[in-house]
């Protein structure tokens, strides 16, 4: 048991540290932007202490915006204050799913970026499944995610394909097929089977009742069931890697694609697998967001799920478990900004840096380690590099 | 390590403790106004900035603050917020966000709402029944009033007889500028007996050319040059920032000049003024500062606010370098047209 504890200490040690260094860099972003600290900063005094306030209320606020807020428990009960934790689910949920497409093609050296386009495609085909039939309650929600799911698999699937039966790199091929993704959205809520009735703006209507996620904590919160969708998903994903032939190929694939064909395994039916089945959980996601939360396809319906994505499952060092939290940790940076600018001036975007930050010294190990003296960090460059590789 | 994660803790500790003593002090006197922004964000020289510059121009009687939004999910969590925040109003930019106000303001009937560009009306699925919320203002502009001067203007002011407009996208708040546009080249034909052509927008089937966003600007260059080629030697963007495009098009050509819209052009993108022959202005950070003083008031009412010409919430930019260029009489002709629909005396 204890080897285990050590295990997770070491793999998690390299995203605390960058996540630490992080913040301690952004507190002087957020430092040196406020008006008050830079009138101050003549008094050494004044200004440090004024700056500390300034960082310390940001990150109260941060804090307070994402997982509890005792403002809120006022007259609605202790539970109350825990919106910000239920919103910061909510807001990770097609995070945890977009952040697994794009692990699951680092695990067989693929680099995912076309989670956005998949992403769009699975939005589609939920909203038109669930607004544009009937069905009874518990199947058409089924039914919807399902035609999500395929869309997005056949859209994945196509990257697969390319690569496999051409060669055609999926790092260009994902990136030019969400410009297609995102063009197609725009096209296709003009057309008369998605346009809002008597709206001229991009908008479709909203998923019928019985098409939407079930409510998990009553009307008063957002939460819907997508989140224990999105971990079933990530424990899928997780038994599919490390339980069963295909995933032992994949890995195979993904850590030495020459010696995986040597060995027998078909490296272009595993290529098309593993972008198909990226694309579904990706599709997933906008699946879950568009049911779950939004219940009407917009043009931006994709916001930055899946761009986030990348920085996700790098965060989570592209193991499903370490995905679900990096989503979360993302969703509560979101949520929690949005207090942080209302609250204090602080302004939303140095989430932006922070996460932005994240990245840059989890890419960097060499720089962390550096720092902080620390010999044995575990990195997992070789992750990273061999998406490019290919 | 140990002792970097010592200092850094103490560090961390003593931010969170003076943090917290150092709470910021609430004003009893002020209101508190709060601005959800549309996905344009804070800085886009056009509805956003202009109605949080409206709010700014508030504070001494209100403490304003702002939530931007990434997409459209962003819009009903930026409301919650600040409906636990109890902001006293609460006004949502641009009208895609005006669904989500609209369903706030009836669940939250203690707090007043305003939606900048749409009449937040309360509708069912298919949109055949649309009832007004008590506590929930919309604000819109009949900017196709001033819209219809400035066609008139483009119409007497070219010498190829061919004038053109094109939007961001088709949105209603961006058509009807189109609509007015295209009507006040319609009237100066049918008053002076020319045939002056209208490029981008078909008033009768309610058709034209879009760039399909906002932000393209490369498409909005190809289509002004595409108008320049085709003889429009005055083009009408309607698309938000990218005015810009099509002004440095009419700068680098010389074969065309540019009407602004929304926010005095030759003020704010003072670098295109020898460019702009003027600008359909439309009143948004004027509005949103009324709405605001209303509450201060306590004379606020969710009937909608419209504004015209005849109350000065949408009007004609001064020609400003132009004002030699134009015929005194053309000039002359557009301010009658303007008093005539003001006082109603010319339907559009």
């Amino acid at each position: 048991m204890k080897k285990v504890w050590t295990r997770i200490a070491g793999s998690a040690l390299l995203p605390f540290l960058s996540f630490l260094l992080a913040f301690i860099i952004s507190g002087f972003f957020i430092a040196f932007s406020d008006a008050t600290v830079l009138k101050n900063i003549g008094h050494p005094g004044k200004f440090i202490t004024s700056a500390l306030s300034t960082v310390g209320n940001a990150y109260l606020a941060l804090f307070q915006g994402s997982i509890f807020d005792p403002n809120l428990t006022a007259g609605h009960g202790f539970m109350r204050g825990f919106y910000p934790l239920s919103e910061t689910i909510v807001t990770a949920t097609p995070l945890i799913l977009t952040g697994l497409a794009v692990a699951l093609a680092f695990q067989s050296g693929l680099f995912n970026i076309g989670a956005q386009g998949q992403f769009i495609f699975g939005a589609i085909g939920a909203s038109y499944v669930g607004f544009h039939f009937t069905f009874t309650p518990v199947l058409h929600v089924i039914l919807a995610i399902v035609a999500g799911v395929l869309c997005a698999a056949i859209y994945g699937g196509i990257v697969g394909l390319l690569k496999a039966r051409t060669g055609a790199h999926e790092v260009i091929v994902t990136i030019m097929l969400n410009y297609i993704a995102g063009f197609f959205i725009l096209w296709i809520l003009k057309t008369t089977a998605f346009l809002r009735p008597r709206r001229i703006d991009p908008i479709a209507p909203e998923v019928n009742p019985s098409a939407q996620l079930p409510h998990l904590a009553g009307e008063n919160f957002r939460l819907h069931a997508g989140i224990l969708i999105a971990l079933v998903a990530a424990y899928f994903v997780w038994w599919v890697l490390n339980r069963t032939t295909v995933g032992f190929q994949f890995r195979a694939v993904g850590a030495n694609a020459s010696a995986a064909k040597t060995a027998g395994i078909s490296v272009s039916k595993v290529t098309i697998w593993t972008m198909s089945l990226c694309g579904a959980l990706a599709g997933l996601g906008g699946a879950v967001h568009v049911l779950g939360s939004q219940y009407a396809l917009t043009a931006d319906i994709g916001g930055s799920f899946g761009f986030d994505a990348i920085t996700v499952a790098l965060l989570g060092r592209a193991k499903p478990f370490g995905t679900v939290l990096a989503a979360l940790l993302f969703g509560a940076l979101r949520t929690g900004g949005r207090t942080m600018q209302s609250n204090t001036t602080t302004p939303l975007d140095i989430v932006l840096v922070i996460q932005a930050l994240i990245v840059l010294f989890i890419a960097s190990p060499t720089l962390v380690r550096f720092i902080f003296k620390v010999k044995n960090l575990k990195t997992n460059a070789a992750m990273t590099a061999k998406g490019w590789n290919g | 390590m140990k002792k970097t994660l010592k200092y850094l803790s103490a560090v961390a500790a003593l931010a969170l403790v003076t943090g917290v003593a150092v709470a910021p002090a609430s004003h009893a006197a002020k209101i508190k106004a709060c601005v959800v922004l549309d996905t344009g964000g804070v800085d886009d020289h056009s509805f956003n900035a202009g109605a949080w510059a409206g709010a700014q121009s508030t504070s001494a009687i209100a403490d304003v603050s702002y939530l931007p939004s990434s997409s459209a999910a962003d819009f009903a969590p930026n409301i919650k917020k600040f409906l636990d925040q109890k902001c006293a109003i609460i006004i949502g930019v641009g009208f895609s966000i005006s669904g989500e106000i609209v369903k706030a303001g009836k669940a939250n009937p203690g707090t007043k709402f305003a939606v900048v560009d749409d009449s937040a009306m309360d509708c069912n699925a298919d949109y055949s029944v649309c009832n007004a919320v008590a506590n929930v203002k919309g604000l819109t502009f009949s900017t196709d009033q001033a819209a219809f001067q400035a066609g008139y203007l483009a119409a007497g002011y070219s010498k190829t007889g061919t004038v053109a407009t094109y939007g961001g996208a088709p949105y209603p708040t961006v058509t009807i500028f189109m609509d007015g546009y295209a009507k006040g080249v319609a009237y100066y034909n049918k008053a002076k007996g020319k045939n002056v052509k209208v490029l981008g927008w078909d008033p009768v089937k309610k058709t034209g050319t879009f760039v399909g966003d906002f932000s393209n600007t490369s498409k909005a260059s190809q289509l002004s040059q595409g108008f320049e080629q085709q003889g429009a030697d005055v083009i009408m963007p309607v698309a938000g920032g990218l005015g810009g495009s099509t002004a440095k098009e009419s700068q680098t050509s010389g074969k065309s000049v540019t009407i602004w819209v929304d926010t005095d052009g030759y003020l704010s993108a003072p670098q295109y003024g020898s460019v702009l022959l003027t600008t359909v202005a439309k009143g948004l950070g004027a509005a949103v500062k009324s709405v605001i003083t209303d509450v201060k008031k306590g004379t606020f009412t969710g009937s909608a606010y419209v504004g015209t010409l005849a109350n000065g919430g949408v009007s004609i930019s001064p020609l400003h370098d132009f004002a030699s260029k134009v015929p005194s009489r053309l000039q002359l002709e557009v301010k009658m047209i303007g008093r005539q629909i003001a006082s109603g005396s010319l339907k559009i």
